[in-house]
């Protein structure tokens, strides 16, 4: 080819008028219309005025503005031909690059002679070719796109400036200087406003979004790894919270966006996985997160409304990978590491534990009665005058408190907690023909928890086909199927099968092994039974022995069919399914403990089965109409879902040996069996109007009927309305380099929160059997109280919100929105002579308003240093505006301390404040105090000043709904280096530590203490200056026990949480063309590499599971079912021994060819 | 265009079909509006409510405690223990917040709504035998007045419930009833239930009318009414219906349930239903460490045991005590499937309480010779000569002691305490006999009204003194 010939080839195009448009991601220039009526005009002044009326820009030297003395009057011609008969009129010649359209005058020929560069243009991160990429010499019309393989051959003049634009990559300009090989890599441009957001039912420009819309790619999400996409979420969008409540590997986190909108209904966002909605609180571990493209994720009800009765929450959208090109690409990413357990909780050892124990003993037996008793009474002494048996010193500890050497001394901790190792391979194809993409995976992930033998093993696939099959048909096929298996324990505070409850009464005297090797049984049951002390089997051989496999099978798909009837108009059919079949495998043998039960015990064995069928059927209109400076997208549609469940329980007992063990071993046997069905029916529409691309306009309205509702109250509407103004799109919007974007938006809307369990609006009649004699009695009473009338809560919303850009470089998004949900779905507490405890109505009302920040700075070019940065900030405030009538709160927990209040935010801690201890009698006499106090008891402060302590001195110390979060993340690359982080950060946070309360600092001489209580408890002679309460076992007070609900176990759980930390290195590409790769990136991260926080405990995301409560409300007793949970919002932030978050370290490597 | 149509058609039919969809009944529960409405569902109903009388909070665990506990009979071993629930009762430092305290009050409300339900629904429904639509009226009577009866004697004046609940916010600001008011409708419950009760059981087990008899008298009693319960206990004697067994080891025996002694006992079976017709009373009330999660509550205490004479026969087979000389009870016997799963039932009313009663009342009556007749059958039976006691008083204390023996671990003691007015004197002694700093005064004599209850619905007052 000569070295004229692409020039020649861009001449001949643009003469022929065909503007070279590159290939599907900005709208054609067919399409889009202009009116423009301009007389005696410059060139530059008819490109100015056509850039106003679209979103295209021009590109030119200054040779153009020579070029006057135009006229041209069209009216709605589209641009294509008003562009044609410039070329022809103004003597130039146009050539379109995305966005960009370059001019240049005709025929124009350079001086210098061109010479020939080859090159290859790749994605910074990925190292991935990059195909479709535009080459154009600055100034000029010349050009070219790359290939498939990301490479190109253009011959330019040798002082030429090559410039290099992508969709979602930043523009770069390379100057020759007579290189002949040039390698470019273009750097990811994560706010590119062209970028397309998917909102439901549809897409829509970033630039035409008026709602609160917050989009992570999957480049942000994997660089933590985790098994899920929700863990990934961290820190990525203002507003959404995502709490790691119990960190056992396959454990959903929690996911809350914008604040807490309801009571006791559900509070799980809506999933969405390629627009088929999954059940709520249905796993999110089947979907690979490196299948993942992008999370959408629609923050306000207005944006979320199109999913109507079961958006309240919010909506998060998942779209999975598609073939994006013709050529077969596969990629390959395998990744290794080892975690460790990175919480600050720390026990006593032997030595001051049996100190304590003593002390405790010691102090109970002589409180009882100060007068007669000493602690220097021998056992015979203590029991002849009546003391009980934890007023007796255990008969083991003289040896430790005599400091005798060599004695057992074993930290717990590091028994039950190991590193883990974690590897993941993920195998992918993905390619295509002209009419045909698709996009095969494979994954296995394998995490070993930090606690021993925990963990989890995912085997999974996915399949996506995309294709034209006609000129109007189209056709799509996504399936999804995966295997999880979880090496499981419940960590539900059980120290008979929950090892890290275990930790907080496993005495540091014993030891996991015998000295031959195997594993001690039941030796501190055994140990402690003469004084009482706590009757704890060894965690080690309870995980050991205690064998509990969870198996989710599943599999996820859908396929659609979409036809356009007319032009711009299509109808979409979709058909989705979603097949789960688990089982849970529990089997505890009789030859391992329990507490209070030394081995042998009867063994016992479940078996637990769910089979849940969740299909969808869907079938959508939609419009889409651009007509000069009009343009509008309308959809509407009807969906119909439904979802079939069945659980079946098996209990077995009588199991006379561990031969078989599960059970088939068992000869008695108990069933619980547990089915659902729900079925919800919508029709929606949705308009989206903009008018000049300047004045955005968009109305929805879904309406729901829904089987869990009351007879009397099937259906809801739920409507939004939105607008925008793209303010720098204005003639007068002054033109300045600096603020280069601006953009005002306003939404209002209504969407509604159905999650109460698929039968609560009926009386439910369940089995209660009896028997006369020995013969069993079929018995069926009611265990819940209906209502005809439930309804779903509705959350209104108000959502200001403003988008900036400056420099082309740097974003910002700030949202300020206020939401009242009423009606709340609220399990009231009924006063019990009713014959039952709650029942759930629609009641109440609950405000949350809160202000979001998201900030980014792309592509800051440091010379050889490219640097990105995104920050965001949320605040998040709630107010419960009203309960039932007449019902002023709602006090719950075990220890009455989660308070619900008009006028205060949901589920406040609620307690005594304790303000110092009482050293002496005389001290309590002359101060108001608990009854029932003891010298080395708290002082807990007189509020009502009334002289006396009473319930009235209660008040609220917070909640664990952060008042702020905040994530901050950057990325920079130097040469083929990248460092990435990201930072997550909670502000505002108190957790009410449970297991502190009652064991750990609770002082009582059962548990083993923290190493803080032994340091800081008063003892009037070992420790005088001690602040905390003095150990008491035999006597431990009702002071003691009221202050367990009070700012001592209140605890400051803000975080800031070094969430990631990466260091990558792309291999060049001139040592991969050898061998044929694109790709081959190497990385090591560090995942929650260091998190600063003041809370001592195992994990500040510590909150109650929702596990182990099926769809209808029945508690489940395997906690297999892990579907709506019910009645822990209000109990918010209560943790004990919860399983921590770990800190990893990974190595891995990314290929592709 | 045909496949739009066709698509179009499907569409349209799918949204009826679709609609009704929307109405899903339950599938593993039955539903309250359209159940009972049957005989065969009745019954089904009839017997949850008999099943409700199993629960923890009632006859499965804490009654018998809050019967005992409190007094000089039993004691709790480690008072500490689950959080001090029984400790507390023990030690008369029960808080607002006591899980036994709030258990109680909620399963009998959930027991006495059951039995609500079935004399509400009962009018409607045609019963193929009168006679057993009418015995099934007259037993859900008698339960309704047990519950209330003990929630009155624990609790004080407790709220009154007596409809089938359509919508349970109707109760919000109901507050408590009078105590009069309540025992005027546990007297009215027994006594219909008198009338329409059958002299025999259909089954073991079902309430029949010597039991609405004893209980009425019982309740006479406890209102001092001694005339109108000597009647009810004489016409007990006189329905030749019972009988003491010959020797107290028959009385208790697992293979002897449901014996000529008893009058009205829950029943409980091992092994039935998938280990779920038995209690965990035998695990939680044995001593620590001698069976599987043994947590020594409720056991007898070592003072009790030394009032049983060598000779007494109840000594071994109501009592006894482990090697390491700790009291415990054996009115219950080890399950033989799992230890929560024990199979003895919890006898409510029975013969040795009748002649108790009648001994007490003719002594009141100022007939001691009576009197000590009724004493002897007890002490004979278990063994023993005659009584010593002569005079009005001695005998007060001679019946007094005999109930303490003959029915430990049956949940007696305290509300005999509170029935002869002597809760205050007795426990302040006893205390003091055994080195225990804890006074009792008169708020002790009722539990508080569990907090649960006052924060749902501040209108139910608290007891004084909580």
């Amino acid at each position: 080819m000569s070295m004229y010939t692409s020039i020649t080839i861009a001449l001949i195009c643009a003469m022929s008028g065909v503007l070279l448009a590159n290939e599907g991601h900005s709208q054609p220039l067919t399409s889009v219309y202009v009116s423009l009526d301009l007389k005696n005009s410059d060139l530059t002044k008819i490109l100015s005025a056509i850039e106003k009326q679209t979103s295209f820009e021009f590109s030119y030297t200054d040779e153009i503005r020579s070029i006057t003395q135009l006229s041209i009057h069209v009216r709605n011609k589209s641009l294509n031909s008003v562009l044609g008969d410039l070329e022809r009129t103004a003597n130039v010649s146009f050539r379109q690059f995305n966005k960009t359209i370059a001019v240049s005058k005709r025929a124009a020929q350079r001086s210098a002679l061109p010479s020939r560069v080859n090159g290859k243009v790749t994605d910074s991160q990925t190292g991935e070719a990059l195909p479709g990429v535009s080459v154009l010499l600055k100034g000029t019309a010349t050009g070219t796109t790359t290939d498939t393989k990301g490479e190109f051959t253009l011959d330019v003049p040798d002082d030429g400036t090559l410039l290099f634009s992508f969709i979602g990559y930043g523009t770069q300009e390379i100057s020759v200087n007579a290189q002949t090989s040039i390698t470019v890599s273009l750097v990811a441009n994560s706010s590119t406003l062209n970028e397309v957001v998917v909102i439901g039912y549809g897409e829509l420009e970033k630039t035409r979004i008026t709602g609160a819309v917050s989009q992570v790619k999957s480049k942000e999400l994997n660089s933590y790894n985790g098994s899920s996409f929700a863990q990934q979420l961290s820190g990525r969008a203002a507003g959404v919270v995502i709490n790691d409540a119990s960190a056992q590997p396959g454990t959903n986190p929690q996911i809350l966006i914008r604040g807490i909108g309801t009571l006791t209904a559900g509070r799980y966002p809506l999933i969405v996985v390629d627009g088929f909605p999954l059940s709520e609180g249905s796993s999110f571990n089947s979907v690979p997160p490196q299948d993942i493209e992008t999370i959408d994720i629609l923050k306000d009800p207005a944006s979320a409304g199109i999913y109507g009765s079961r958006a309240a929450n919010g909506v998060i959208l998942i779209t999975t990978k598609k073939g994006k090109s013709e050529k077969l690409q596969v990629t390959l990413d395998a990744y290794t590491g080892v975690q460790e357990r990175a919480d600050k909780m720390k026990y006593a050892n032997a030595k001051e534990a049996a100190l304590f124990f003593t002390e405790a003993r010691d102090y109970g037996y002589v409180s009882k009665d100060p007068l007669r008793r000493s602690a220097t009474d021998d056992r015979a002494t203590r029991i002849a005058n009546g003391a009980s048996l934890r007023e007796l010193r255990l008969n083991y500890l003289q040896p430790y408190l005599d400091g005798q050497p060599g004695l057992t001394d074993t930290n717990w901790s590091d028994e039950v907690f190991r590193k883990g190792t974690m590897q993941n391979y993920s195998l992918s194809f993905s390619g295509g023909s002209a009419k045909t993409n698709y996009f095969v995976s494979a994954n296995y992930f394998n995490q070993e928890g930090i606690v021993i033998n925990n963990s989890l093993r995912r085997y999974s696939g996915s399949i996506r086909l995309d294709s034209k099959l006609s000129k109007r048909i189209d056709f799509g096929l996504s399936l999804a199927p995966s295997v999880n298996i979880q090496n499981y324990f419940d960590n539900n505070g059980n120290s008979s099968n929950d090892p890290l409850a275990g930790l907080e009464i496993m005495y540091p005297f014993f030891s996991p092994y015998n000295a031959d090797g195997t594993l001690a049984i039941s030796q501190q049951i055994i140990a402690n039974t003469p004084e009482d002390g706590a009757l704890a089997e060894n965690p080690v051989a309870l995980m050991n022995k205690i064998r509990y496999i969870r198996s989710f099978y599943r599999t996820f798909g859908n396929s659609f069919v979409s036809y356009e009837l007319l032009k711009g108009l299509k109808l979409k059919t979709l058909v989705g399914a979603d097949l789960v079949s688990n089982l849970a495998d529990f089997y505890n043998p009789s030859d391992v403990g329990q507490y209070r039960g030394a081995a042998p015990k009867p063994a016992s064995a479940i078996e637990g089965r769910d089979l849940n069928i969740n299909y969808l059927i869907e079938n959508t209109l939609n419009y889409s109409l651009h007509h000069g400076e009009h343009s509008l997208d309308a959809v509407a549609g009807y969906t119909f879902q439904k979802e079939d469940a069945k659980n079946t329980s098996v209990t077995g007992s009588s199991i006379a040996d561990n031969n078989l063990p599960n059970i088939g071993g068992a000869s008695a046997f108990s069933v619980v069996a547990n089915r659902y069905v729900w079925v919800q029916v919508s029709y929606l529409a949705r308009a989206q109007y903009a008018y000049r691309n300047t004045y955005l306009f968009s109305a929805t309205i879904r309406r729901d009927g829904s089987s869990r509702f009351g007879n009397n109250s099937k259906w809801g509407n739920f409507p939004s309305v939105t607008a925008g103004w793209i303010a720098s799109n204005e003639s007068f919007f002054p033109k300045s380099k600096a603020l280069t974007f601006a953009k005002l938006r306003a939404t209002w809307g209504q969407a509604g929160n159905n999650q109460i369990g698929s039968y609560s609006s009926k009386s439910q009649v369940v089995s209660g059997n009896y028997v006369y004699g020995n013969s069993p009695a079929s018995g069926f009473g009611a265990t819940t109280i209906g209502n005809p009338n439930l309804s779903w809560e509705t959350k209104t919303s108000v959502d200001i919100g403003l988008n900036l850009e400056f420099l082309d470089r740097f974003a910002l998004t700030a949202d300020y929105y206020n939401s009242d949900t009423k009606d709340l779905l609220l399990n009231v507490p009924v006063p019990e002579q009713s014959g039952f405890s709650t029942s759930v109505q629609n009641i109440g009302k609950v405000r949350n308003k809160g202000l979001e920040l998201e900030l980014s700075a792309n592509d800051i070019d440091l010379g050889a240093v490219k640097l990105s940065l995104s920050g965001n900030i949320a605040t998040n405030k709630n107010e419960v505006l009203a309960l039932a009538p007449g019902q002023k709160q709602i006090l719950t927990g075990t220890e009455s301390n989660f308070l619900t209040r008009v006028g205060g935010p949901v589920a406040q801690l609620y307690g005594y404040h304790v303000t110092g201890i009482f050293k002496t009698q005389e001290q309590i006499n002359s101060t108001p105090h608990l009854p029932g106090t003891l010298p080395g008891d708290y002082i807990v402060e007189d509020i009502t000043g009334e002289g006396q302590i009473t319930q009235d001195d209660r008040k609220a110390f917070g909640t664990y709904n952060p008042k702020y979060t905040y994530g901050f993340s950057g990325n920079l690359s130097y040469k083929n280096f990248e460092f990435s982080f990201a930072l997550y950060g909670i502000q505002g946070r108190t957790l009410y530590d449970r297991g502190m309360a009652l064991q750990e600092e609770s002082g009582e001489g059962f548990g083993v203490p923290s190493k803080y209580y032994f340091d800081h408890r008063y003892h009037p002679v070992d420790n005088p200056d001690g602040f905390l309460g003095q150990p008491n076992l035999g006597n431990f007070s009702n002071n003691r026990k009221a202050v367990r609900a009070s700012n001592l176990f209140y605890k400051d759980a803000d975080y800031l949480r070094i969430r990631n930390v990466q260091l990558a290195y792309n291999l060049p590409t001139k040592w991969l063309s050898g061998v044929n790769m694109t790709r081959v990136r190497i990385y090591a991260t560090a995942n929650n590499l260091f998190t600063f926080t003041k809370y001592r405990g195992f994990n500040p995301d510590g909150t109650p599971l929702d596990n182990g409560v099926a769809n209808n409300g029945i508690t489940n007793n395997n906690g297999l079912t892990n579907t709506t949970q019910i009645n822990n919002v209000l109990t918010n932030g209560l943790t004990s021994t919860t399983y921590p978050v770990a800190r990893s370290y990974v190595f891995g490597v990314t290929a592709s060819f | 265009m045909k496949k739009i149509v066709i698509s179009i058609i499907i569409c349209s039919l799918a949204v009826t079909a679709c609609t009704d969809q929307l109405y899903q009944d339950t599938i593993t529960s039955k539903d309250l509006s359209t159940f009972p409405k049957s005989e065969i569902e009745l019954e089904e109903y009839v017997n949850a409510t008999y099943g409700g009388l199993q629960a923890s909070g009632l006859y499965g665990l804490y009654m018998p405690a809050l019967g005992e506990i409190p007094s000089d009979n039993t004691f709790d071993e480690v008072p500490a223990n689950d959080d001090g629930m029984y400790g507390q009762l023990d030690e008369f430092s029960t808080t607002t917040s006591n899980t036994i305290v709030s258990g109680t009050w909620r399963d009998s409300y959930q027991a006495i709504q059951k039995t609500n339900v079935v004399l509400n629904r009962l009018p409607e429904i045609t019963y193929k035998d009168e006679n057993t639509k009418k015995a099934r009226s007259g037993e859900m009577k008698f339960i309704r007045a047990l519950l209330y009866f003990n929630l009155v004697r624990l609790y004080g004046p407790v709220p009154l419930a007596l409809g089938e609940t359509a919508d349970p916010n109707t109760y919000f600001g109901q507050g408590r009833t009078p105590a009069t008011e309540v025992y005027a409708q546990i007297t009215k419950d027994l006594t219909e239930a008198i009338d329409e009760l059958p002299v025999n059981a259909g089954n073991p087990g079902r309430v029949i009318k010597t039991a609405a008899q004893t209980l009425l008298a019982k309740v006479y009693l406890t209102q001092a009414n001694t005339a109108a319960a000597k009647t009810l206990l004489e016409a007990v004697v006189a329905s030749g219906k019972h009988t003491l067994m010959t020797k107290p080891g028959d009385v208790f025996r697992i293979d002897n349930e449901n014996n000529a002694e008893i009058i009205f006992a829950v029943q409980f079976a091992s092994g039935v239903n998938g280990n779920n017709e038995g209690s965990a009373m035998f695990q939680i009330f044995s001593p620590s460490g001698t069976q599987s999660g043994a947590k020594g509550h409720n056991l007898p205490t070592k003072g009790l045991y030394a009032l049983y004479t060598a000779s007494d026969l109840r000594k071994g087979t109501y009592i006894d005590v482990t090697p390491a000389g700790i009291p415990l009870s054996k009115k219950l016997t080890l399950p033989t499937t799992v230890i929560t799963d024990g199979g003895s039932d919890i006898v409510v009313l029975r013969y040795a309480d009748v002649l108790l009663m009648l001994a007490e009342i003719e002594n009141g009556l100022h007939n001691p010779t009576v009197a000590a007749g009724y004493l002897d059958k007890i002490r004979t039976r278990a063994g023993l000569t005659g009584t010593t006691a002569v005079t009005e008083e001695e005998l007060t204390d001679a019946i007094a002691l005999e109930r303490r023996l003959e029915f430990v671990g049956e949940g007696h003691r305290w509300f005999d305490l509170l029935r002869t007015g002597k809760a205050i004197t007795v426990m302040n002694q006893w205390f003091k006999d055994n080195g225990k700093s804890i006074t009792l005064d008169e708020h002790n004599l009722l539990l508080p009204i569990p907090q649960g209850q006052r924060d749902t619905d501040p209108t139910i007052e608290q007891n004084d003194g909580y």
